[in-house]
């Protein structure tokens, strides 16, 4: 968003004079939405954001949590919705880039990869062109820069057919004692390392703090081109500079450029600095304003102390990474920037990087009541196995090989449980312990365009179950919230209300959420917003991951248990989405109490080595969890439906297909399942003995004594293997 | 005790997972080695890692198989100095012309990362030493450039006398002719494979309804470097 009158003004009064037009880019770029979130920064304070492991809270360019006594884990999570949408390949793999430095920030090794997509329906042309673009960029840059892309989460929905929303989240792991948390002291170096400083991205931060133009073609200037092989030469070298405790401090050039990296430098330390720009390594001749504000890709800043400067820059040229010393930091709390002995801009370090935060006008819009209806008058239920193979041949259901066999998620040998076998992937520590830690991207878009406050609670709890039923403890939380014009009271309130929904489960779940972003603006050309999005990435504590489990069903003979109790909540589902055309009603209820009880349950029974396979019910309900173990695990499996525990359903399809939380399908081992039923019942669990695995190749449910749905488990694959052919088919 | 080389390019990126497979899983000593400080003198094995040397610009493999560091390789091959490739270490070989043939964009049209199953053909070297003829080996791929081409001259005339490794019917991921995945020097001294066999030599590692199949071949090495092969 280029400044308004107001705040031209307010440069004005800090400079006491008129700014030069390298001052004001340099305003425009640091007090851009994307950079400042001055209209989220007043909201976002009702964040729980401490907690015990909490090492590095909110503030750095990513948060570090301890995961162990001696080991920290630090992740974070970014959008690049309006780049994808302009230019899906380099918008989606710049996102990578991104955010995998964050993670380089405190020195850290990067070791996962997540990507949460929400795009358009593959058979829309236009959306299928992103979504293959969106793929194929964030395989060639994360594959080509040694992390494994291990986990995700996709949605495919026409509200995102011309602008997607593409988060990605990076995890790096980090002996205690080697976080690089920096004090910077004047006179310490300024080194930029990586790529050299061109003509792109060009105020790429100001293009994505406003609505997508018409013609969005114009603007794939401000569109950034990646590098994978900079960047992977960029962690190489910070592996060594840290693991040598060469380098004070380290940020990332990302968006605003040098301007963004040093001014929030400066202001964080209380210092000042001397620049001289002329010494900044370039690709093509630029000007004083475009070195300034260019967000060329693959650059970062570390601070180095006089007496190692020569040692830093022998292993950059040994290690064939592009740097240029460009200035020192000062006593005096102005950045002056200079270019060839001139002086270009001088402005104070803390005005420049804090404007001052905004309280929007939030508003909610008439078609917010949808959230609140009630449904009692559905029409008659269809067949079940139509329904099932309907539901399970859903982009949002089926199998995501399509993308994951595209990314490289093995490179490192720490990924114990790989894309598509687990709720979550589980990587080990590699630290010679069997250690590790599980990761997980969720969100579901329906639930929070319908209802932001309880659909942003319920994508916390479903990434705290994907967790935990992979026998993880789930430990903090990083959001983005993806919302439209902030400026816009009915798309303000959309965010507001989906802050405070997360804010309010992340506290009754004890979830710190140590960071975060905010992508507005989220809306179409004609401005309207797409669904407003809460996207929440966790992390769990796997103690021993031999004991990981996954949600494919391993013996016959075991039994099938459903732990939670069901309840009448087709609001918002699938079913309801796919059958009846209809995205409205209730959304289920978020349930803290019964996450904590049930989970509880769930990590002491894999502890215990009571299950084969665990698997969280969520989207398309109890029969698509059921199906897809039953697919997975090529076992069929026969379950009777009076034996569920529910409560004031009166339809079968409620029982089927309704997306009630704190719930999950476990396979209990045959010979231990007087165990598991004593255990439940000490913790005051809800849990529900209804079926066993069978040796033959069928998903059978019954009604007491009578079938009602019989489906050969060859059918229900090839429906849930769809994927490739509604993308590749596609267009 | 004999010491492996694990040469690293710019963008080499599965040198540390061999090396741990090396050190930790066979009990080897195994060091990495930047390229530009590489030569074949200390070393009794080479292993060219997977990853993606110079970006893949060019052709995967072409920029790394022009560098110094493959003029040293030449020259361990002329001295009898086992060397490894594995995915993009087996597109370096081949462009470097240590190995027949070429490794062709997959016919899937994209990046394709999966387990597959391999069987063993001729086993020969110091590599497969302790192979059996026809044995099966499973392992994950994660390529792009994998599908191998060769013409049927060089086919019948090398290929057929020589350490080969194919995809099993049903598993090939690429349309590589001939189910090609590895192929190996006549004497199996120079071997190179796409599919990588240091994501699988540990049991924790393998998803349910494979094995560790590339476990054997470094116990292969370690067995030949003591007692020869």
């Amino acid at each position: 968003m280029p400044l308004t009158q107001e705040e031209v003004e307010e440069i004005r009064k800090i400079l006491g004079r008129e700014p030069t037009v390298e001052e004001l880019a340099m305003f425009e770029a640091q007090w851009s939405e994307h950079c400042s979130y001055k209209s989220s920064r007043l909201l976002l304070k009702l964040l729980p954001t401490e907690g015990m492991h909490v090492v590095v809270g909110p503030g750095r360019d990513a948060p570090a949590v301890r995961l162990f006594k001696d080991f920290a884990i630090v992740f974070k999570i970014e959008s690049h919705n309006h780049p994808s949408a302009v230019d899906p390949y380099d918008g989606a793999a710049t996102g990578i880039g991104g955010i995998v430095r964050d993670i380089l920030t405190l020195g850290a090794k990067p070791v996962a990869l997540l990507d949460m997509l929400y795009m358009g329906e593959p058979w829309d042309p236009h959306a299928n062109w992103l979504i293959r673009g969106i793929v194929k960029g964030i395989s060639d840059y994360g594959n080509r820069i040694g992390v494994p892309t291990v986990a995700g989460d996709t949605w495919f929905d026409y509200a995102f057919n011309t602008q997607p929303l593409v988060n990605v989240a990076c995890v790096g792991i980090v002996p205690l004692n080697r976080l690089v948390l920096g004090s910077i002291r004047p006179g310490d170096y300024i080194i930029i390392m990586g790529n050299a400083t061109g003509r792109d991205g060009l105020l790429g931060s100001s293009f994505a703090s406003k609505p997508l133009a018409e013609d969005t073609d114009k603007e794939i200037g401000a569109v950034q081109v990646g590098d994978p092989l900079t960047e992977k030469l960029l962690i190489d070298a910070l592996q060594i500079l840290v693991s040598r405790r060469l380098v004070k401090y380290i940020k990332d050039l990302g968006g605003g450029g040098l301007t963004t990296a040093i001014s929030e430098t400066c202001a964080d330390h209380g210092l000042g600095a001397a620049i001289e720009l002329e010494k900044l390594h370039i690709r093509q001749k630029l000007t004083p304003l475009e070195l300034l504000v260019s967000e060329s890709q693959e650059r970062m800043l570390v601070v180095v102390e006089p007496v190692k400067l020569s040692e830093v820059e022998e292993i950059l040229r040994n290690y064939d990474v592009m740097y240029s010393v460009i200035g020192r930091f000062t006593e005096d709390g102005v950045i002056k920037v200079f270019c060839n002995g001139v002086k270009v801009a001088e402005v104070p370090a803390k005005e420049l990087a804090r404007p001052r935060a905004v309280r929007r006008v939030s508003h909610p819009p008439a078609e917010a009541l949808k959230g609140l209806k009630p449904l009692y008058s559905l029409p008659p239920e269809p067949s079940y196995e139509e329904a099932l193979t309907k539901l399970l041949s859903s982009p949002n259901i089926a199998s995501k090989r399509w993308i994951y066999e595209q990314y490289d998620h093995e490179v490192g040998v720490r990924t114990v449980v790989k894309p598509g076998l687990g709720d979550a992937a589980v990587l080990r520590l590699l630290d010679g312990s069997s250690r590790g830690f599980a990761i997980k991207g969720d969100a579901n878009p329906r639930y929070t365009s319908i209802d932001p406050f309880n659909g942003a609670a319920n994508s916390v709890a479903e990434c705290f179950r994907n967790l935990v039923a992979v026998g993880a403890k789930p430990i903090a939380i990083v959001d983005e919230l993806n919302a439209g014009n902030p400026e816009k009271p009915e798309h303000f309130w959309y965010f507001e209300m989906m802050l405070k929904g997360l804010a309010w489960m992340a506290e009754e779940l004890r979830l710190p959420v140590v960071g975060g972003k905010v992508s507005f603006y989220n809306e179409d050309h004609r401005g309207r917003q797409v669904k407003p999005t809460t996207t929440i990435v966790g992390v769990g504590r796997v103690k021993d991951v031999s004991r990981a489990v996954t949600m494919d069903l391993k013996e016959s003979d075991s039994v099938i248990a459903v732990v939670g109790v069901t309840y009448p909540e087709l609001g918002g589902s699938e079913y309801l989405y796919k059958v009846f055309g209809l995205e409205e009603g209730e959304i289920p209820r978020p349930r803290p109490a019964s996450e904590l009880r049930n989970a509880k349950l769930i990590l002491k029974a894999v502890e215990l080595g009571l299950v084969n396979a665990v698997h969280d019910i969520s989207v398309g309900g109890f029969a698509v969890a059921l199906a897809e173990m039953a697919i997975l695990g090529n076992l069929g499996v026969e379950v009777d439906l009076d034996l569920v525990h529910a409560r004031g359903v009166m339809r079968l399809d409620e029982l089927l297909f309704s997306e009630t939380q704190a719930r999950y399908v476990v396979e209990v081992k045959s010979n231990r399942v007087e165990e598991f039923k004593r255990l439940a019942q000490r913790m005051g669990v809800r849990i529900s003995l209804a079926g066993r695995v069978l040796d033959k190749p069928v998903l059978i449910l019954l009604k007491g004594s009578k079938t009602i749905l019989s489906a050969d488990l060859g059918l229900l694959r090839d429906s849930y293997n769809s994927l490739e052919k509604a993308i590749e088919g596609g267009a | 005790m004999p010491k492996i080389a694990i040469v690293k390019f710019p963008g080499t990126n599965c040198d540390e997972d061999v090396k741990h497979v090396l050190v930790n899983v066979v009990g080897l000593e195994a060091e990495i080695v930047w390229y530009k400080e590489f030569s074949v003198n200390k070393w009794d094995a080479i292993i060219l890692p997977g990853g993606f040397s110079y970006g893949d610009w060019l052709r995967a493999g072409a920029i790394a198989a022009r560098t110094q560091a493959v003029d040293e390789l030449v020259e361990a091959r002329d001295r009898g100095v086992p060397v490894l490739g594995i995915c993009n270490g087996f597109q370096i070989l081949v462009e470097a012309g240590l190995l027949p043939g070429a490794l062709l964009y997959n016919d899937v049209g994209r990046f394709v990362c999966k387990w597959i199953r391999t069987v063993v053909e001729r086993p020969r070297g110091p590599w497969l030493a302790l192979v059996r003829d026809g044995q099966v080996l499973d392992m994950p791929v994660a390529h792009a450039e994998g599908r191998y081409y060769v013409d049927e001259e060089t086919y019948i005339s090398t290929l057929l006398k020589s350490p080969v490794l194919k995809y099993l019917q049903g598993f090939n991921p690429n349309g590589s002719i001939h189910n090609v995945a590895g192929v190996g020097s006549e004497d199996g001294v120079v071997f190179g494979l796409m599919p990588h066999p240091e994501r699988a030599s540990e049991e924790l590692l393998v998803p349910r309804g494979f094995s560790p199949g590339g476990r054997v071949i470094f116990e292969s090495i370690a067995h030949s470097l003591k007692r020869g092969w």
